[in-house]
């Protein structure tokens, strides 16, 4: 079932205070509105099809669940990312690490996730990386959000986030090189 | 000024990069700019931090599943089914309470039961230990232990049941959707 045409028409927030009042047809906006993107960061994040779906999904169920706790005074964006960051950094918790992981804290490097990756060198340095690392850069240059939004989201000052996203992206500088150096 | 070294340039590419060095600390910011242009590999570092944020941007991921917006609502709507099981468990529990209400029928049935029950039990516990025969416990009784064990298993699940429900539900939300 699609949106209604008003619901359409809507931003995220206004989506979001209307679902707050039982308007089941607006929150089904907006899961439609914000999938493509909840999916590509828990795609990213765990580079695997199938716990991308179950996270994307356990996402939105606990947003639907939390709603009542949602201030619609505020911006919308900042609050649910940080329902987001909180259940991906649970999610990645509750992952019960198979006997092929290396690491249940690495995730899985690009071309075995089942999905082609077009920048296979990043992929990997992304896999390589902290989840504490990952997790700000997905927010900040995969999913969007501006700085303070991701500082708001994971409950950090705007300072410590831009130098965790500076130690990141070194991080991943640093695993780029290494990898062209290897490929030469 | 001093020429800076490549590992304390490669620690500032990232604030050089955004600006941040430029702003805070002007003159870090032109050294870094002069090493660049005299250090190779540095500059294939710079090169590097310059495009990552573009790279990330422009990262692709496989769209999400038709059903995941299905699986989404599914997951949060109300079940029907569900209800009418939790509810439609009332009229056997209204039953049997019937059943053991007007088999005990007040003070004066429950003080009887209590008695027969000691008695019973009196009489298998002699009958155990070989002092007396097997006791003959009325009929009826049986059927009120049965019904008092039948209303105890019904109400635990029952109650399984409601507690499910009470996880999914939200207090605020009121069910006004259309068809």
């Amino acid at each position: 079932m699609t949106g209604t045409p008003d619901a359409r028409a809507l931003a995220a927030g206004q989506l979001a205070q209307q679902a707050t009042g039982g308007d089941l047809d607006a929150f089904e906006e907006l899961v439609r509105r914000m999938q493509r993107r909840v999916y590509g960061f828990a795609y990213q994040h765990l580079r695997d099809l199938d716990e991308a779906h179950d996270l994307t999904q356990e996402i939105f169920v606990k947003l639907y669940r939390n709603l009542a706790r949602y201030d619609t005074d505020r911006p919308f964006e900042p609050w649910f990312w940080k329902l987001a960051a909180n259940s991906t950094i649970n999610y990645r918790r509750k992952r019960v690490p198979m006997p092929t992981d290396q690491s249940a804290d690495q995730a899985t490097t690009g071309s075995e996730s089942g999905f082609p990756a077009h920048d296979p060198a990043l992929i990997d340095a992304l896999a390589q990386l902290d989840p504490a690392y990952r997790l700000p850069i997905l927010l900040h240059y995969y999913a969007d959000l501006p700085l303070d939004q991701v500082a708001q989201s994971l409950s950090l000052s705007v300072p410590a986030i831009k130098s965790r996203l500076h130690r990141a992206r070194a991080l991943l500088r640093n695993s780029l090189a290494e990898s062209e150096e290897a490929g030469q | 000024m001093n020429a800076l070294a490549c590992a304390r340039v490669r620690v500032l590419l990232e604030p050089y990069v955004d600006g941040d060095l430029a702003h805070n600390d002007p003159e870090t910011a032109r050294a870094v700019g002069d090493h660049l242009v005299t250090c190779a590999d540095c500059r294939r570092q710079h090169q590097q931090a310059v495009s990552l944020p573009f790279r990330m941007k422009a990262l692709r991921s496989p769209a999400p599943r038709a059903t995941l917006v299905a699986g989404v609502m599914g997951s949060i709507a109300p079940q029907p089914q569900a209800a009418r099981a939790a509810w439609g468990l009332l009229v056997p529990e209204a039953l049997l309470g019937a059943f053991i209400l007007w088999y005990v029928s007040g003070l004066d049935g429950l003080t009887a039961l209590a008695s027969g029950a000691w008695s019973n039990l009196q009489g298998l516990a002699f009958w155990g230990s070989g002092t007396a025969p097997l006791p003959n416990v009325p009929v009826a009784d049986v059927l009120l232990l049965g019904a008092f064990i039948t209303l105890t298993a019904i109400a635990a699940y029952h109650l399984s049941l409601l507690a499910k429900l009470d996880q999914s539900a939200i207090p605020r939300f009121t069910e006004h959707r259309g068809a």
